[in-house]
């Protein structure tokens, strides 16, 4: 289980991105961002040191193109 | 033929009768207009609708019909788009006051490629804030499901879905980010296709991930998608990350049926403890009814699926939280409060978290192929539930449960396709008891759109859930 963040936390990580958080929004964030950060535990049991982390996409062939 | 008739006709017929000139553009969108005065009070699927344009759009189409000049598939047909499409001269709101006084300067490609297929646009369709979920309080008024006004019509295309449902339009396109077309579609009773990623182009479309954005129809048949998609499909040297293969003739696939298809029954979707049992029920008769038409159907096993609603949230919204960052800062009080908070809840994922998920969306993709070199095609319910009622979405969350089981339980139902970036299709597979639609969810292999869709067009023909129409 992920460590439960208290909203004191929370504020501190959103004003070091300095982005302002009180209220009703601090209380909902916490819960909202908690609930993510509990729902990506299981992750930690799977095996993901090998798997690249990019997404493999269908047919990408022009990445380096310019656009039109 | 009455007027409701006519207009939940859909796409193909319409244009048949256009070109037969059994019905004209102009009376078409008279039609549909007449039908957005009367009925989108209600419904609220238009953001704008382009009245005059359409008008003349339409006698111009009209003329070309009786002077015997070539005609394009989609000639004089009304069609409609998500508010995320840029038109030329039209605000693209992404159904929010952050951009007030937006006016797009050129055409998104697909929208392009609608109308110099013959469509006629009648206007730009409401969706869910930026094309996230969970706007409270829409600025442009709360779209409603046209089969129980106080019900959810799906998100993020919900205007899309209503108005394709309601007969507010012939057929529209919505954009899936992670089920964006599907939900709508699934909720209010229709056809949606999120194609293969890099099978349509998205310039001219407002972003939300750039890795899984992308745009598709909602329609009131397969055979309508397959149409639409032909029509917007293809590779476009301003989105340089479009396929450049061939775009077939979907509709022309269609008749292939699904004989000897091998189709795997996603088992912790369909049997899963968060499927509502009339739902459960409503996709295993719509296996069976694939199996009686010749398909060999399979349990499946996915296991990493129920994971894929909070790994995608991970990703998707951390892209988007990128992007909003500078208004999150500057205005945030522009944004509707769901929005805002879901999007500052982004802002403060961890590296490590995110990173983490990349890795899952790997893996969760190679066991998607896996199944997929199993079978020609996957099922499972597009949503675990009919349409919720709306009020649940306006509730504040208290607490971290539940968050869960509003957000990513959900998501686990579509966002695996968008995370494989393979396409799916949503179509209506039967009726909860207090009448919502429930939808059948089938997911082909990348660029595999015309197995995916004969086999849907199959399920569609030999059922008549499509063909039933919302109280209006």
């Amino acid at each position: 289980m992920a460590r439960v963040l208290d909203p004191a936390e929370v504020e501190a990580m959103a004003a070091a991105l300095r982005l302002t958080l009180t209220g009703e929004d601090l209380t909902e964030v916490t819960h909202r961002l908690n609930a993510l950060l509990e729902a990506l535990t299981p992750l930690d049991a799977l095996v993901l040191d090998e798997v690249d982390p990019v997404p493999i996409l269908p047919d990408v062939t022009g990445i380096d193109e310019p656009r039109a | 033929m009455t007027s409701p008739d006519l207009a939940l006709l859909g796409v193909t017929k319409l244009a048949a009768m256009v070109r037969n000139k059994e019905v004209s553009p102009v009376e078409l969108v008279r039609l549909y207009l007449e039908r957005i005065d009367r009925l989108d009070g209600r419904l609220r699927a238009y953001i704008t609708v382009c009245r005059e344009s359409a008008v003349t759009a339409a006698q111009a189409a009209e003329a070309a019909v009786m002077s015997g000049a070539a005609l394009g598939p989609l000639h004089g047909v009304p069609v409609a788009v998500k508010d995320q499409f840029d038109v030329a001269g039209l605000s693209t709101t992404m159904g929010s006051r952050v951009l007030d006084g937006h006016v797009a300067t050129e055409t998104a490609t697909v929208v392009a490629r609608l109308e110099a297929a013959g469509a006629i646009l009648l206007g730009k369709l409401n969706l869910t804030e930026f094309a996230l979920g969970g706007t409270v309080e829409f600025p442009f008024g709360q779209p409603r499901n046209p089969w129980n006004l106080e019900r959810d019509p799906g998100g993020s295309s919900a205007g899309s879905g209503i108005a394709t449902a309601a007969g507010l339009c012939a057929g529209s396109l919505g954009e899936d980010t992670g089920g964006s077309v599907r939900s709508p579609a699934s909720f209010c009773g229709v056809v949606g296709l999120r194609p293969t990623w890099g099978r349509v182009s998205r310039h001219g479309v407002f972003p939300l991930s750039w890795s899984l954005d992308q745009a598709g129809p909602i329609t009131r048949t397969v055979e309508d998608t397959a149409l639409l998609l032909r029509t917007i499909a293809g590779h476009d040297p301003r989105d340089p990350l479009t396929s450049r293969r061939p775009v077939p003739d979907y509709r022309a696939a269609l008749g292939t049926g699904v004989r000897g298809l091998r189709i795997g029954l996603v088992q912790e979707l369909v049997s899963g403890p968060e499927t509502e049992p009339g739902v459960r029920a409503a996709v295993t008769a719509a296996a069976r009814e694939l199996e009686r038409l010749g398909a060999h159907v399979e349990d499946a096993s996915l296991s990493l699926v129920p994971l894929s609603g909070a790994v995608f949230m991970a990703l998707a919204d951390s892209e988007g939280a990128g992007l909003h960052l500078p208004w999150l800062r500057s205005r945030p009080g522009s944004y509707d409060r769901g929005t805002r908070r879901r999007l500052l809840t982004a802002s403060l994922i961890p590296t490590a978290s995110y990173h983490q998920a990349a890795r899952a969306r790997a893996l969760i993709r190679r066991q998607m192929l896996d199944a997929l070199a199993r079978f020609d095609l996957l099922a499972w319910p597009t949503a675990h539930q009919p349409a919720p009622p709306i009020a649940q979405h306006a509730a504040p969350i208290t607490s971290r449960e539940q968050v869960a089981g509003r957000f990513f339980t959900r998501r686990s139902y579509v966002s695996p396709v968008s995370l494989a970036s393979v396409p799916a299709v949503a179509l209506p597979c039967g009726f909860s008891p207090e009448g919502l639609p429930l939808s059948l969810q089938l997911v082909g292999r990348s660029f595999g759109e015309e197995t995916l869709l004969a086999a849907a067009h199959a399920y569609e023909t030999a059922t008549d859930w499509h063909l039933r129409r919302p109280p209006l």
